[in-house]
């Protein structure tokens, strides 16, 4: 019969017996005298009493070692969270001041509207006052383009006057968009759809200009020849301002 | 125990929140416990001081790493069991040149004579506390804290384990190991009694 090792005998006089030990106790006399034994040896080891400590003693450690205990900082979360509060209530106000701006100036823009309509129930002087608005917008947008044209894309300060005028001549452009189809001038209208699409573009590129926006602009622009398109209708225009005959048919 | 707990985590809660004063609380509600296990490990009672104050500093420093669903009590009760553990492996014993008596090559320490009185010129009445304080050193750093946790706190094998960062299996046989030499150090006086 296997006997339970000395390690095992020291297990079950501790209450810490394998199963199977206890198992094998409950049938082996001299096992179970082993830990007997084992259990008197152990209980003649008595705890050693440390020293009595008062109540104050707590507060005497706390003495000797409080002077090397650095503070802990408040957790950075907090001081981020504040800081984030305040930078999206910022962010909420710009918006709120650029949607404000850019509703003003469709009001503003659709407020000028009516002189431009109200020519259409008089076609005689309606022609002198469209030619005068639309060649003042071409030559905006022809200035626009230009600036883009060359416009620094890594510079990303020149954004916000682009974006600005952008904004400004897309409401414009609408107007004149309008009036050239009720014209019937297809090749101002088809040059005109084609300013509309950058210009907004421009104006309301999703998350704001950048870089490559700026570079994927520039790359539309060159690739349509909408500047020289621009450059073309804005002298056609300008011939039809000084009352000379254009070059080319269609007008506006 | 609950309500300490409780109390307890606050303290923690405000000490991370800046409030280092808030740390004396658990000072406070800790420190005897701890110089109980501290002296019995290191047997000196200057030592266990050290031993005290070297735990709550120690404590303190790695506050930030205390998991909220531990207890403070058992986790600053680990610490101190550690320091323990460093203050009585660096001390040398006594000065006095020793004889190698064995070795344990499973924890690579030397053991070495017992140079107190033998059992026969002490009085059976302070024979067994003073045989027994002497057989305590003849063991190694990590059996005699094995020992204390086992015998005099009464802790379970895995407690153990995890204070002296070991295996429960390992903290098995270094209990096993203490209890096997100090029962043959304490041989005689049951001869003799």
């Amino acid at each position: 019969m296997m006997h339970l090792s000395q390690e095992d005998l020291v297990g079950l006089a501790y209450g810490e017996g394998a199963p199977a030990a206890d198992h094998h106790l409950s049938g082996c006399a001299e096992c179970a005298r082993s830990v007997a034994e084992m259990k008197s040896d152990l209980a003649e080891l008595k705890p050693l009493d440390a020293p009595i400590r008062d109540e104050n003693y707590g507060e005497r450690v706390w003495e000797a070692i409080e002077g090397t205990l650095p503070r802990y900082q408040a957790p950075r979360w907090k001081w981020l969270g504040s800081r984030l509060v305040w930078g999206l209530g910022y962010a909420a106000v710009c918006a709120v001041l650029v949607a404000g701006a850019f509703y003003a100036g469709r009001v503003w823009e659709h407020g000028r509207k009516p002189p431009v309509t109200a020519s259409t129930s008089t076609p005689q002087p309606r022609q002198p006052i469209v030619v005068v608005v639309l060649s003042d917008h071409l030559d905006r947008s022809e200035r626009l383009l230009v600036e883009l044209k060359h416009v620094d894309a890594h510079n990303s300060e020149m954004f916000p006057p682009l974006r600005d005028e952008a904004r400004t001549l897309l409401a414009a452009n609408r107007v004149c968009r309008k009036d050239a189809e009720q014209a019937g001038d297809p090749a101002l209208e088809g040059a005109l759809d084609h300013l509309d699409h950058l210009l907004g573009q421009l104006a309301n590129q999703p998350g704001g200009l950048n870089t490559a926006a700026i570079a994927h602009l520039q790359d539309e622009m060159n690739a349509d020849g909408l500047l020289f398109e621009v450059r073309v209708l804005r002298s056609r225009v300008h011939d039809q301002k000084s009352g000379r005959k254009p070059t080319n048919g269609g007008t506006a | 125990m609950v309500q300490m707990r409780k109390d307890d985590h606050e303290a923690i809660r405000a000490v991370l929140a800046g409030d280092k004063e808030a740390y004396s609380a658990l000072v406070v509600r800790h420190s005897r416990t701890l110089f109980r296990v501290a002296f019995r490990i290191t047997g000196n009672e200057a030592d266990a001081d050290e031993v005290v104050q070297d735990a709550f500093v120690r404590g303190y420093r790695k506050l930030e790493g205390f998991e909220s669903r531990s207890d403070f009590g058992t986790w600053i009760y680990r610490i101190a069991v550690r320091c323990a553990l460093d203050k009585v492996s660096g001390r040398r014993p006594d000065g006095v040149s020793r004889v190698a008596e064995e070795n344990d090559p499973e924890q690579n320490e030397m053991q070495v004579a017992d140079m107190a009185a033998g059992p026969d010129r002490l009085l059976l009445s302070g024979e067994i506390a003073a045989l027994q304080q002497s057989a305590m050193h003849c063991l190694t750093p990590t059996e005699r804290a094995a020992f204390v946790l086992r015998h005099m706190e009464d802790r379970s094998t895995e407690e153990i384990g995890a204070a002296l960062g070991m295996q429960p299996n390992a903290a098995k046989q270094a209990v096993f190991r203490a209890v096997q030499k100090l029962r043959r150090r304490l041989a005689p006086l049951r001869v003799n009694a």
